[in-house]
């Protein structure tokens, strides 16, 4: 079934690069023969010994996004890697070895912010990403709930920056929420959220559900309508509904969109810079940050560049240790990226 | 039983994802001289215009506006119409090693930008790039190129190839080919890269914090950020005001192009 959805999902994909044989065998042995060069993706439309200019006349095409990419990114990303075994206050550097790495464990500020960035990744899969999918469930084939989800995708359209804005002014502590609280008489409820560790990372998490919510929603309706009508239909023959229905049915046919969700949302908690920045600046006392807070403060505030690249590869390591799984997705002709 | 229990749970969910929206919109309508340092719930009179005026003189929301339209309009075009190039490189011509070259480009979508900035600070104080609007705008090319190559490199592969083979028959030059069959075949998937682009530059906020600081060259959201942080000096109804106006471009496009920027999320997943 999963195999069946996939190929669903994918078929707009697929179908016009390369028609199945079983359903056009006539053509299929003289496409054999076109296509022995090696080298020659089902896609690439010429070959390495093609009349037009050889193996280097694609080169000028793709070398404007290398010159870019290769200058500003690649080149900065090594620099980076490179600049993390040096002590640098941005005047003079001396190489330090592995002394940066090795400060990172007694660092009780590091330890904070890995904390906090572990807070960050849980509250996105139990928030934006479960109630993304109770709200694309709810939602799917209710009257109105094309609506309800085009609300709650809303926010997705505004910036983080906004967002934070917006957020600083419900959490600050005259704000709108604790003003709420007050008016329904939940006194004892309104806090200072921004102030405190750990609500200020909770406080955060929950500004940041209000954004990225939307977007889980809109990913899940698109696996839910993608479900064959079929299995959904034999099941109902054979007794399932409600629960049982959601757990052995929906939740297994869906396992391939959240794969898809569960790592873009993860990859953007521990992106997450703008929210925290404008919010709380990392603060008080540095007990809000995460990892991307404490590599910018580090870097750009304190001047320990060395130690704040440190910090910017163990996060990248953590970026891309956590969404493994969603990156093999993204390459799932491997044929191609074998190359 | 069930049903009402959803039709609660959503009718919820959506009461809580209006309030924020309402009070932004209540709020930033408040007269700025008549708030009382408490939010309003309800609304105290029509005073927006006034608010952005504020906002956008005073707080020099207006300069960086200008600048940020800019550079999300012309990085987002030059970094689709290079991205597009180098996916028809990849997908199309016989560039040896397309695996290797796809990671290359990719791998800038995959990695946190705290992993570029320090060097890229260091880079543009030696090139005298630093606050300058053209540093801002090559670095926002070269950020927004990976994700729109990916988008882009997604699409062309669902191009059969006997239209090249059928176009380098009758002769046609591979400038030709991708100007005539490919740019024109992949307007949709084009035009979704372009606004994912326009509204990834139009947001950004730490590339503009860390390689600018005069008013003329910050993006938009660095000046909101600033305003911000006058937060009792200004009033929250200037700085919502100011939240709106900034958010009013990207909520624009997403209203109306709701369709393209859909389908491009699907086409991210696939």
């Amino acid at each position: 079934m999963r195999a069946h959805m996939r190929a669903r999902m994918r078929a707009h994909m697929t179908e016009i690069a390369t028609p199945a044989p079983a359903s056009a065998p006539a053509e299929a042995k003289p496409r054999r023969v076109r296509r022995r060069v090696p080298h020659r993706t089902p896609h690439q439309a010429v070959r390495p010994s093609a009349r037009l200019g050889g193996p280097l006349a694609a080169l000028p095409w793709a070398l404007p996004a290398f010159a870019f990419v290769g200058v500003l990114l690649v080149y900065p990303f090594f620099r980076s890697v490179y600049g993390s075994f040096f002590e640098d206050d941005g005047f003079t550097s001396r190489f330090t070895g592995i002394d940066n790495y090795t400060r990172l464990a007694d660092d009780p500020v590091f330890g904070r912010s890995l904390l906090n960035t572990l807070m960050w990744v849980a509250g996105t899969l139990l928030l934006p990403v479960l109630l993304g999918l109770l709200i694309a469930v709810a939602t799917h084939r209710m009257r109105f709930g094309g609506i309800a989800q085009m609300v709650i995708v809303l926010p997705f359209a505004i910036s983080a920056a906004a967002t934070a804005v917006l957020w600083n002014f419900m959490l600050t502590s005259d704000g709108a929420v604790n003003q709420f609280l007050r008016g329904v008489g939940l006194d004892s409820w309104a806090q200072t959220w921004l102030l405190e560790w750990p609500q200020n990372t909770l406080a955060l998490i929950v500004a940041g559900t209000w954004q990225a919510t939307g977007i889980n929603v809109v990913l899940f309706a698109i696996g839910l309508r993608v479900i064959p009508r079929d299995t959904v239909e034999a099941a109902e023959l054979d007794g399932a509904s409600g629960w049982r229905m959601f757990r052995y049915i929906t939740l297994p046919q869906l396992r391939a969109v959240t794969v898809v969700v569960v790592g873009m949302a993860v990859v953007n908690s521990l992106k997450a810079f703008d929210l925290i920045w404008i919010l709380t600046k990392g603060g008080p006392s540095r007990s809000s940050e995460t990892l991307a807070l404490t590599m910018y403060r580090e870097a750009f505030r304190l001047f320990h560049v060395g130690y704040g690249s440190a910090i910017a590869l163990v996060l990248s390591v953590i970026v891309v240790a956590s969404s493994w799984a969603y990156l093999r997705r993204q390459m799932p002709d491997t044929g191609w990226a074998r190359g | 039983m069930g049903r009402v229990v959803r039709n609660l749970f959503v009718a919820g969910c959506v009461l809580l994802w209006l309030i924020p929206l309402y009070l932004l919109v209540v709020n930033a309508l408040t007269p700025s001289t008549e708030y009382e340092g408490r939010p309003d719930w309800t609304f105290q009179g029509f005073d927006l215009v006034d608010n952005v005026r504020t906002a956008w003189t005073e707080a020099g929301i207006g300069d960086s506006f200008q600048a940020s339209l800019l550079y999300a309009a012309v990085c987002g075009l030059v970094a689709v119409l290079v991205a597009a190039m180098a996916a028809f490189a990849v997908v199309v011509l016989p560039i040896p090693r397309p695996a290797f070259w796809f990671w290359l480009i990719y791998s800038g979508t995959l990695f946190p930008l705290q992993m570029f900035l320090a060097p890229l600070f260091g880079l543009y104080a030696d090139a005298n790039l630093y606050d300058t609007r053209l540093g801002l705008m090559l670095v926002y090319v070269a950020w927004a190129v990976p994700f729109a190559f990916f988008l882009i490199r997604n699409q062309m592969t669902t191009m059969p190839p006997e239209l090249t083979e059928a176009a380098l028959i009758d002769g046609a030059s591979f400038g030709r080919i991708f100007w005539r069959i490919h740019v024109p075949l992949m307007r949709a998937g084009l035009g979704a890269a372009f606004l994912f682009q326009f509204t990834a530059v139009w947001n950004d906020l730490l590339l503009g914090i860390t390689l600018s600081r005069s008013a003329d060259v910050q993006p938009v959201m660095a000046a909101l950020t600033t305003l911000n942080n006058a937060y009792s000096s200004s009033g929250p109804p200037v700085i919502l005001a100011g939240a709106l106006v900034v958010s009013a471009p990207t909520l624009l496009l997403f209203l109306v192009f709701r369709g393209l920027f859909l389908r491009g999320i699907t086409a991210s997943t696939r």
